[in-house]
């Protein structure tokens, strides 16, 4: 076991080289890859932004949400309505679908204040049903044209981004597509973390531990739950105007639109390991690789059809995440994310700074 | 004759240690009193010794082994526990939770319901009343009253008096003196109100921090100053 | 007059199908204060075994049988393997494994019998288009009134066991006051495992009659009944079987009338919106339901 001093070159250098494989990947992703595995990737970052705004909420501040898929249904149909029905600019229906997720994240919590527990997932559990019913339902068609869904959502200029340079045709809105969903990974992960580690932060995990402690040390906890249940709202959406801008289309039955989405959502969060920054990434990275590599063993069901017909015939992914996450449950309470730092620990730690004149302690 | 005997008791919640190894002994017939502030430990030897924590040490009950014993085990064997607070199945009546004291037996147990309305009349006036509406000194009553249908050999009473009036308090601890007098059932008592338990116990353990500091009769613990002055405040 | 009667008659059935669900939820709830969210799932899950019990040449009302029996196995297992261990862990963590139980099962019965084209499940009950009765006009299918006696008949049947027998009474002081069950000798861990056996036999009954009243079998099955026994769980009170009850008629008329009496508006597509308000407006006034006693917030 390797000990390291935190801010010695040697840490530097450890990180410089985890920065470093992680940037090597990613580009290199896009470049050498099909098109295909290109757009399994952009996959996985909408899910993982959608699991990144759940753990705001839930993995943080303690609040149970199955309700997710409503926002993410949101963002998926104000971008494919704008875009569709209206002209506008993709870009633009980004802002559009985050401002009015966060209004309705933020109505939905207001009465969500009261309760707790169950009652809340029972709550959460309504929304996220009443959303593909209201979309279907006939007096909102001329809307979101009922159950068929949208499709055909298409932008046909793609934005000359530096170093990209011309996009062209199917495989270049692939990469296009993968890059657009780096950068909101990046996006959504920034301000996860500015939110974690700041004043605000901390009261939401004084809201998850203990409620009543956290209002006698002054936390207001409306106003913080509101916030945060209107911001992980918004970012959601941001995941479900990606998905509608990836593929083309939206669906009152698709893919993450359904409770079956929130579900997924929160069994991402819970298997990557709940409350950490970088749950929700390893849990979707594992997820997507396991719907991907298992999707042989089932039925074939890829593109528009996969989400169509959602998971009435599909891939053994969900089961083997459901079986995953209770061995998890067992063996690492805290998450994958929990297990690799316990492993880790035994290769490398860093040593803190001693804080003035205190004895180093070991340990990360 | 030695019913229960317990050697090196230890238990604990988790990594906290509460009982430290000690040793205590209830002889058929007796009326033993562990006495004892708060965080003593009181209440966790009550709750090993009905085999509801996980524990270490030697418990032999009439010669049989229950250390690891499980909790219906050690009723069935004869040793029924009145818990701190009442402990009353609040939702059911007060007929239901005498019937539910009875779980173990086979036979025909209407007849002893009968017997314990006797004792406490109180309880027949109210015997299809939720067990939660009633006082503190009535549940305390059915609480009582419900661990006697299992027909116990020894009962054990955790701080029975524990929030009671006085002359309730009075009440309860004569009919267990009877209860002992006439029919012999041994009964170890936790408590904190020593005046009283002194008055109906033959012997008594002193129990601080997990370990047993004094024992003796109870004659004998009463006239020691000292412990007159911990616990009696005179 | 006639119309007003038939939604009623359509909604008692149907809602004897909620009640019936609910009911499973209710006895897993007060036994051992979680929500089963996979027992429409573990329901589904059971009717496809009744299925494959009939497509094996066994007659329909032993498949049935059969398949509760698998039920309360599972059920009881479950509990047994999963829920008690993750319960010493965590409370959070039993109800995750719901979900993943929701998941898994979904999954489950879509990979072993989801490749063949939609299942013919036969009803219980004579369900030819001519085999109803006309009562005041309005028609009463023998499907829908088989149904509600079969349900009424089972939940009669919990009540009993509840209220008259010694197992029941274990049950029901296992749920007030599990501490102090297990000092008067009551073995809590049979009674827990037997409650969730029992929840999902009634799950499984409820949902060979959803399948047999649906005529097919997918996946999916048990997805919105699931949603109106939580509706009819929420409304009834969480603790309270007989809440859950009268709650799931209720919804069952309740969405009955409202679909026949503003077809613009609710109709058969937003009928589930019936049931998904109720849970809203529960929640946001009476947590506890019409019936229930406490508010129970331990997840």
């Amino acid at each position: 076991m390797m000990k390291i001093n935190h801010g010695s070159p040697q840490h530097w250098a450890l990180r410089t080289l985890g920065v470093a494989l992680i940037a090597l990947i990613i580009v290199w992703v896009p470049t050498q890859m099909s098109t295909s595995r290109i757009g399994q990737f952009s996959d996985a970052f909408v899910l993982i932004i959608a699991a990144m705004s759940l753990n705001l909420v839930l993995g943080f501040t303690g609040q149970i949400s199955i309700g997710h898929s409503a926002f993410f249904g949101i963002g998926g149909y104000t971008a494919a309505i704008l875009i569709k029905d209206h002209g506008w600019s993709p870009g633009y229906t980004f802002y559009a679908a985050a401002a009015l997720a966060f209004v309705v994240g933020c109505l939905i919590a207001l009465p969500a204040l009261r309760i707790k527990g169950i009652y809340l997932a029972l709550v959460t559990l309504a929304v996220a049903v009443l959303f593909p019913t209201l979309v279907k339902w006939k007096k909102l068609a001329w809307l979101t044209d009922g159950a068929k869904g949208i499709d055909s959502v298409r932008y046909d200029e793609l934005p000359v981004w530096p170093i990209l340079g011309e996009l062209k045709g199917r495989d270049g809105r692939a990469v296009f597509a993968y890059w657009l969903a780096f950068v909101l990974l990046v996006v959504t992960y920034l301000v996860c973390r500015g939110l974690v580690k700041s004043r605000f932060g901390r009261s939401l995990v004084a809201i998850r531990d203990n409620e009543t402690a956290a209002a006698v040390m002054g936390v207001n906890l409306t106003v913080t739950k509101v916030l945060v249940f209107g911001v992980s709202a918004a970012l959601c959406a941001l995941a479900g105007v990606l998905s509608t801008l990836r593929t083309g289309v939206i669906t009152p039955e698709g893919q993450y639109v359904t409770l079956l989405g929130s579900i997924v959502f929160l069994l991402i969060m819970v298997v990557g390991g709940a409350g950490t920054l970088w749950g929700p990434i390893v849990g979707g990275l594992v997820y997507v690789w396991l719907d991907n590599t298992t999707r042989g063993f089932g039925s074939e069901s890829d593109g528009v059809g996969g989400f169509l017909f959602g998971w009435s015939d599909q891939s053994p992914a969900t089961l083997i995440l459901g079986l995953a996450l209770v061995i998890i449950m067992f063996v690492a309470p805290y998450g994958l994310v929990g297990l690799i730092k316990r492993l880790w620990v035994k290769v490398v730690v860093v040593v803190p700074k001693p804080a003035g004149t205190s004895l180093p302690t070991t340990g990360q | 004759m030695s019913l229960l005997s317990i050697t090196d008791l230890a238990a604990g919640y988790g990594p906290l240690e509460v009982l430290h190894g000690f040793d205590l002994q209830v002889n058929q017939g007796e009326i033993v009193v562990i006495l004892g502030a708060n965080g003593a430990g009181k209440t966790t030897t009550m709750r090993a010794i009905s085999g509801m924590i996980p524990r270490r040490g030697r418990i032999v009950f009439d010669g049989q082994d229950i250390s690891s014993s499980s909790p219906d085990s050690i009723v069935r064997l004869g040793i029924a526990q009145v818990p701190q607070g009442r402990g009353t199945f609040a939702d059911l009546t007060v007929e239901d939770n005498m019937l539910a004291g009875a779980y173990i037996r086979r036979d025909e147990v209407l007849a002893d319901v009968e017997r314990w309305f006797d004792v406490f009349p109180r309880l027949r006036e109210r015997r299809s009343q939720r067990a939660g509406s009633l006082s503190g000194g009535e549940q305390q009553m059915l609480a009582i009253a419900r661990a006697l249908m299992s027909r116990p050999r020894l009962l054990l009473c955790d701080e029975p008096s524990l929030g009671l009036a006085p002359l309730i308090t009075q009440e309860l601890f004569g009919v267990l003196k009877k209860l002992n007098a006439e029919e012999g059932l041994s009964i170890l008592l936790v408590e904190q109100n020593a005046n009283l338990a002194l008055k109906v116990a033959h012997r008594v353990y002193l129990l601080e921090t997990g370990n047993v500091v004094s024992s003796g009769s109870a004659a004998e613990l009463a006239a020691d100053d000292s412990i007159r002055k911990a616990y009696l405040g005179s | 007059m006639e119309r007003l009667l038939q939604y009623v008659f359509d909604g008692l059935s149907l809602g004897s199908i909620y009640a019936l669900l609910a009911l499973g939820l209710v006895v897993v709830f007060r036994g051992t204060g979680h929500l089963n969210f996979a027992q429409g799932e573990m329901a589904m899950i059971c009717t496809f075994f009744t299925w494959q019990f009939h497509a094996w040449g066994l007659p329909l009302v032993v498949s049935v049988l059969l398949g509760m029996v698998a039920g309360f196995v599972l059920g009881a297992g479950v509990e047994v393997s999963l829920i008690r261990r993750v319960a010493k862990k965590s409370e959070a963590g039993v109800f995750v494994v719901s979900i993943a139980m929701f998941l898994g099962f979904n999954s489950l019965a879509g990979m072993i019998w989801g490749n063949l084209p939609p299942e013919e499940m036969p009803s219980l009950f004579p369900d030819e288009p001519d085999d109803f009765v006309r009562i005041f006009g309005a028609v009463w299918r023998y499907e829908y009134i088989g149904i509600m006696i079969v349900a009424l008949l089972l939940m009669g049947l919990l009540f009993l066991l509840f209220a008259k027998t010694k197992f029941g009474l274990a049950m029901r002081a296992v749920a007030s006051n599990p501490e102090s069950a297990r000092l008067v000798g009551i073995p809590t861990g049979v009674v827990l495992a037997a409650s969730w056996g029992i929840a999902a036999a009634m799950g499984a009954l409820s949902g060979a009659m959803v399948g047999g009243l649906a005529g097919e079998l997918t996946s999916l099955l048990m997805f919105t009944p699931f949603i109106y026994a939580s509706a009819s769980a929420t409304l009834g009170g969480f603790d309270s079987p007989g809440g859950a009850v009268i709650a799931g008629l209720l919804i069952g008329v309740g969405e009955q009338l409202a679909a026949g009496y503003a077809p613009g508006w609710i109709g058969q597509e937003l009928r589930l919106g019936v049931a998904l308000v109720t849970i809203f407006v529960v929640l946001l006034f009476k947590p506890s339901g019409l019936f229930g006693s406490t508010k129970v917030e331990r997840v």
